[in-house]
């Protein structure tokens, strides 16, 4: 089902085939459709410390700026024409503030002639989405050559009727543990008929998955992608005790 | 079921060492062992019995119960109380005539008490539990409200433990009509229900029963200074238990707040056995307070079970099963006994296995910890207090609280790690007059019968473990400074002089108040930085005010949120209510994991918002136990015991049946290798199959321990690439390498050196990660991680992060912020103990170095060895480091374990 190759433009990056297409999974937590020149991110998150600190609580800004520096190093390396969001590309209308809506404009008019879209997320439907980014809006799923493009995957792969999904919504990232470490990574998730993607958003949190057999995992680590990682042995039900 | 209204306070921990255990422990390594439930019998023996008899119980009254047979609902008077007492003249009169009415003899630290209240002064009173301590407070409180006579709340009596409340308010209700005074005493803590806190939003009884918490969230109303300024005195329970701690800085702020109000206001404070009493009574009661002595201590006798042999390598493995057979000889043989053990899942154990080999005495034991529902834990103190039960196992669930008379004898499962602790268990028998407190030891491995001889010395001496109070914490500063500011807002000059009036900020510097008033109302140092942040506003007459409503409802719902880890509650899929689980534990079990929980197996189904849904287990299936415990370090005062000990053997002179009974062992590890001593540092080397092992043994504590294993580890690979792995006890640590190390060389060059040390110390720990475990206790407190309520999750839940997410996020865009060098600095003083860490590099500089190279571990390596836990010393990249790590884990890929799970993800 899946196969890597040799056609990343990064060594960081790794490419992997679902589908009968090429994609290239990033470290900076994004997916790069070739076949379409698109560039696929899901929960993006943006405003999200915004909208902590407008209810009182401290949240340092940074986020913002580290999102769309991520999505400009993407653009750099390779050449997408449409910027593809998986829902909850903002956190909630509070978090629209004349700062961040400034930010995305500055964005937009870098990029001009980019498709911007979305797959309505459950955020998106309360949060709307920022008119200055003049996003295409489509509802959840959308049909996209042989994908079937989501905000939330199906619960199981059963419900899969049309369509490889590539989904977002889960923030699924993996623990990796050892006897003597343990750490906790977002990761793409790729089974034989769908792909979660990690959460874009630097202000996100993780949801660790439990692996199954069957999926393929592959952390996305600042500096590059690692994996497949497959159903690993983990041994930390240790047997002794102190 | 009870009242199911979200608890306003922080459900207080009772087993607080439970949690910080468990924090130390996931720094080190996450681990932890998979056993067999014990066979059935135990099954229908276990919680549900204990619920059943709980709910029986209420439905027919008994001598315990009051007279609508409801022994757990708190006492509503109807009567409006008329707030009527004896002048101030009369009041000691009174307490006199009623004391001799009862036929009760007036004990003279009680009298003392009372004539230093009656001249206003404040103080602490050290006494044993029970002994009248209470009478001697209580007396003093009302004195001080007869010679202020006013309106409204007149005295505020503080306990750490809102389970003690119930019983204290009857206490001081009791004697009231007797002595004319004419008050209603009223109740006010999180189980507080709704009805009873509208009826105190109109009128507040005359003396009020509280948290530390309550106390706070008061002080958070806009007419706090109305209904609280004619408070006269406050009586502060238990001071020993919060003195520590943040709670207690948090009394100490009210304290300041309420002197400010009424500067006539008499503070006494109650305080077991500690270390530096004078110090708990400057915090607390400020100059010019008299510390009081109570009556004579009781008889305290130590003593230890002697296991039938001698292990010459000892190894802790066994939880002290091995020792069942003999306390269960000695439950046969005593009366009414307290089984104390380190931590719930060891009390969980223990109750299980003793049922397993005496099933007749299912119903006449039980457990008690501070994770099991109040119904059940009420149950078994009445059953305590009645004499019907045989022995409870119980954990520092029943460290404090009212006096069980009947209980005669108290065992101590494992180490008990400190004397002030032992001592405090061992006052937990002997009530009845004539009798004796009589503690006995149970090691779980023989070294810890050197421990319990320490600790009879120690207490014998009276060299017991001080506390101190926090230092400026500024996480408590933040909430308390959103308190105000939501309770009718403050000016800064005027509250920061009342701050520091306060030990915990006396010496709080101008650029620290100045940062966290920047924070509070700008979200960060720069000025306008974030123009949509709100939270404090500053008005036209430059008071600071808390402007939105939702911000100061979400306030107030947050104070006294310090305890460390939020509270689970677990329940059957029915509704049926078991007890509250930390939410750590759940967050790393599947469903479909097992656990023991209230003395059953329990299945995990799911867990939804704040509760944890289980089927109860009936065949028998590996369960997942909690942490393992006895993590608190070995007190100095018992390390420095056990070396003395150490050197008394090493002279020939067996004073203890303990080092008596273990000469066998000791013989032995001076055969083989040297007897560590005051003055003797011992490092033993050896080789194995494994490498080349070094044992130190400074006898400095577990958390120092791992700090010089890792600081040796790094200064030594400085100059010479190479990998340790480590392991440490309360003893000793190992460092174990594939070369070997020239150990003379390293302590002949810097090795023990203090110079640079906190830098060394940085470079040589992932102090992120222990950093990462404080600044979830720290982010709770100041308000940046809003936990809810079960139930109201769904409130604000788009302002859900986890206090990890927040960390990194700090990190990465505000490395500077002042909260998480708080979190940096409390890994070092909490989780290493840098400053003992200090004082014990000196101490071995001093001490001469015995290096003994032996053939085999010695009975004092053994369970290092056995034990060995590794901390790699790792510097490496994150994905070298992850790289790394699965590779180690394609080898092992066959065996195909599950990883864990985790239930905090944000959409």
């Amino acid at each position: 089902m899946t196969r890597q190759m040799n056609t990343a433009g990064s060594p960081a990056d790794m490419a992997i085939e679902v589908a009968g297409e090429t994609l290239v999974l990033l470290p900076e937590r994004a997916l790069w459709w070739p076949g379409r020149h698109t560039l696929i991110v899901a929960d993006v998150h943006f405003g999200k410390s915004s909208v902590f600190r407008t209810h009182g609580v401290p949240v340092p800004a940074g986020s913002t700026d580290d999102n769309l520096a991520r999505l400009n190093a993407c653009i750099a390396r390779y050449p997408a024409q449409r910027l593809l969001c998986l829902g909850d590309l903002t956190h909630a209308r509070s978090g629209h503030t004349p700062q961040l809506v400034a930010r995305l404009g500055d964005f937009r008019e870098q990029h001009p002639d980019m498709h911007i879209e979305l797959v309505r997320g459950n955020h998106d439907r309360h949060a709307g989405v920022p008119e200055v980014l003049r996003v295409t809006v489509h509802e959840d799923p959308h049909l996209d050559g042989p994908f079937s493009l989501r905000h939330e995957p199906p619960r199981n792969e059963e419900g899969i009727d049309s369509g490889y999904v590539l989904a977002g919504h889960v923030h699924p990232a993996i623990v990796l543990s050892t006897q003597h470490d343990r750490i906790r990574v977002p990761c793409f998730a790729v089974s034989e008929r769908m792909t979660i993607l990690p959460a874009f958003g630097a202000f996100t949190g993780m949801h660790a998955l439990e692996m199954t057999a069957g999926t393929s995992y592959y952390a996305a680590l600042e500096e590059r992608v690692l994996g497949p990682i497959r159903n690993q042995a983990i041994p930390e039900k240790s047997h002794d005790r102190s | 079921m009870r009242s199911k209204k979200p608890p306003a306070d922080a459900t207080l921990d009772p087993d607080g060492e439970n949690a910080t255990d468990m924090l130390s422990d996931t720094t080190l390594s996450e681990r932890y062992h998979v056993w067999n439930a014990p066979e059935q019998p135990s099954q229908q023996s276990s919680l549900a019995r204990q619920l059943k008899r709980a709910r029986t119980r209420n439905r027919t009254a008994t001598a315990l119960t009051d007279i609508t047979g409801e022994p757990i609902k708190p006492r509503r008077p109807r009567v409006r109380s008329s707030g009527r007492m004896p002048s101030a003249g009369m009041m000691q009169a009174q307490l006199d005539h009623w004391f001799s009415s009862r036929g009760w003899h007036i004990f003279s630290f009680q009298r003392e008490v009372w004539d230093h209240a009656a001249n206003g002064r404040s103080g602490l009173l050290h006494a044993t539990t029970g002994a009248g301590k209470t009478w001697a407070a209580w007396g003093a409180a009302l004195i001080a409200a007869s010679r202020q006579p006013k309106d409204g709340l007149r005295v505020l009596w503080i306990t750490p433990m809102r389970a003690l409340a119930q019983d204290t308010q009857r206490a001081l209700a009791d004697p009231l009509p007797a002595l004319d005074v004419e008050w209603e005493v009223g109740m006010r803590t999180g189980d507080t229900s709704s009805a009873e806190r509208t009826r105190q939003r109109e009128r507040l009884p005359d003396a009020l029963v509280t948290t530390p918490e309550s106390l706070s969230l008061m002080l958070s109303h806009e007419d706090a200074h109305e209904r609280l300024g004619n408070v006269a005195a406050i009586v502060v329970d238990e001071w020993h238990e919060l003195l520590g701690n943040k709670r207690g800085v948090q009394v100490q702020l009210a304290l300041a707040r309420l002197r400010k109000w009424n500067p006539d206001l008499l503070v006494w404070g109650l305080s077991a056995t500690l270390g530096d009493l004078d110090h708990a009574r400057q915090v607390l009661a400020h100059d010019n307070s008299v510390l009081v002595r109570g009556a004579v201590p009781k008889t305290l006798r130590i003593d230890s079970l002697l296991p039938h042999s001698v292990e010459r390598f000892p190894w802790g493995g066994h939880l002290g099963m091995n020792m069942l057979e003999q306390v269960v000889e000695e439950l046969d043989i005593s009366g009414t006994s307290l089984l104390f053990t380190n931590t719930r899942s060891q009390a969980e154990l223990w109750y299980q296995a003793i049922l397993s080999v005496r099933p007749d005495w299912a119903g006449l034991i039980a457990l008690h910890h501070g994770s099991l529902d109040a119904e059940v834990r009420i149950w078994v103190e009445n059953g305590l207090k009645a004499g019907t039960l045989r022995a409870v196992v119980c954990t520092s669930s029943l460290d404090l609280g009212v006096d069980f008379l009947p209980v005669e004898r108290v065992l101590q499962l494992g180490s008990p790690k400190g004397v002030a602790r032992l001592m405090q268990r061992a006052g937990r028998s002997g009530h009845a007059p004539g009798r004796i407190s009589r503690v006995t030891c149970v090691p779980a491995q023989g070294m810890e019968l050197l421990e319990a001889a320490a600790a009879r010395r120690s207490a014998e001496a009276g060299l017991i473990e001080p506390r101190f109070s926090p230092a400026a914490p500024l996480d408590v500063l933040i909430q308390h400074l959103v308190t105000i500011a939501v309770g009718g807002g403050f000016t800064p000059d005027e509250l920061l002089a009342e701050m520091r009036s306060t030990w915990a900020y006396r010496e709080l510097g101008d650029d620290d108040w100045q940062w966290a008033l920047k924070f509070i109302v700008h979200g960060g140092e720069a000025l306008d930085a974030y123009p949509e942040y709100q939270r404090v506003a500053v008005d036209d007459q430059g008071v600071y005010r808390v402007p939105s409503a939702a911000i100061a409802k979400r306030h107030r719902m947050s104070i006294g949120t310090i305890t460390s880890d939020s509270a689970m509650t677990v329940s059957f899929l029915g509704g049926t209510k078991l007890g509250t689980v930390e939410e750590s534990f759940i967050a790393r079990l599947t469903p479909g994991d097992c656990f023991m929980f209230g003395g059953r197996l329990l299945e995990l189904i799911r867990t939804r918002e704040m509760t944890a849904y289980v089927k109860a287990v009936r065949v028998n299936r590996p369960a997942v136990p909690r942490w393992q415990g006895g993590r608190m370090p070995l007190s100095s005062e018992l390390a420095g015991a056990v070396l003395d000990l150490m050197d008394e053997v090493r002279d020939g002179n067996d004073q203890e049946p303990e080092t008596r009974f273990l000469r066998p062992l000791l013989d032995l590890q001076a055969r083989w290798s040297a007897l560590p001593g005051r003055d003797v540092l011992l490092v033993e080397t050896t080789r194995s199959r494994e490498g080349h092992h070094a044992f130190f043994f400074p006898f400095a504590g577990r958390q120092v321990h791992s700090g010089l294993a890792a600081l040796f580890a790094w200064r030594v690979a400085r100059h010479t690439p190479i990998t340790f792995s480590m392991s440490f006890n309360d003893y000793g640590f190992e460092l174990l390498s594939a070369d070997p190390v020239d150990w003379q060389a390293e302590f002949d060059a810097d090795l023990l050196s203090t110079r640079n040390l906190h830098e060394h110390i940085g470079a040589s720990l992932n102090a992120g990660q222990l950093a990462r475990r404080k600044f979830r206790e720290i982010a709770r407190v100041a308000g940046l991680v809003f936990q809810g309520f079960p139930g109201q999750m769904k409130f604000a839940r788009q302002l859900q992060a986890s206090s990890e997410l927040l960390f990194d996020v700090f990190e990465r865009y505000d490395p500077q912020n002042r909260l998480l060098r708080q979190a940096y600095d409390e890994a070092l003083a909490q989780e290493l103990e840098l400053a003992r860490l200090e004082r014990s590099m000196k101490s071995m500089q001093k001490r001469r170095l015995d290096l003994r190279v032996t053939r085999n571990p010695t009975p004092f390596a053994f369970p290092l060895m056995v034990e060995r836990f590794r901390e790699r010393l790792s510097s490496e990249k994150l994905s070298d480091r992850v790289a790394r790590m699965v590779q180690t884990l394609e080898k092992a890929a066959d065996d195909a374990v599950k990883p864990k799970r985790k239930n905090n993800a944000e959409s």
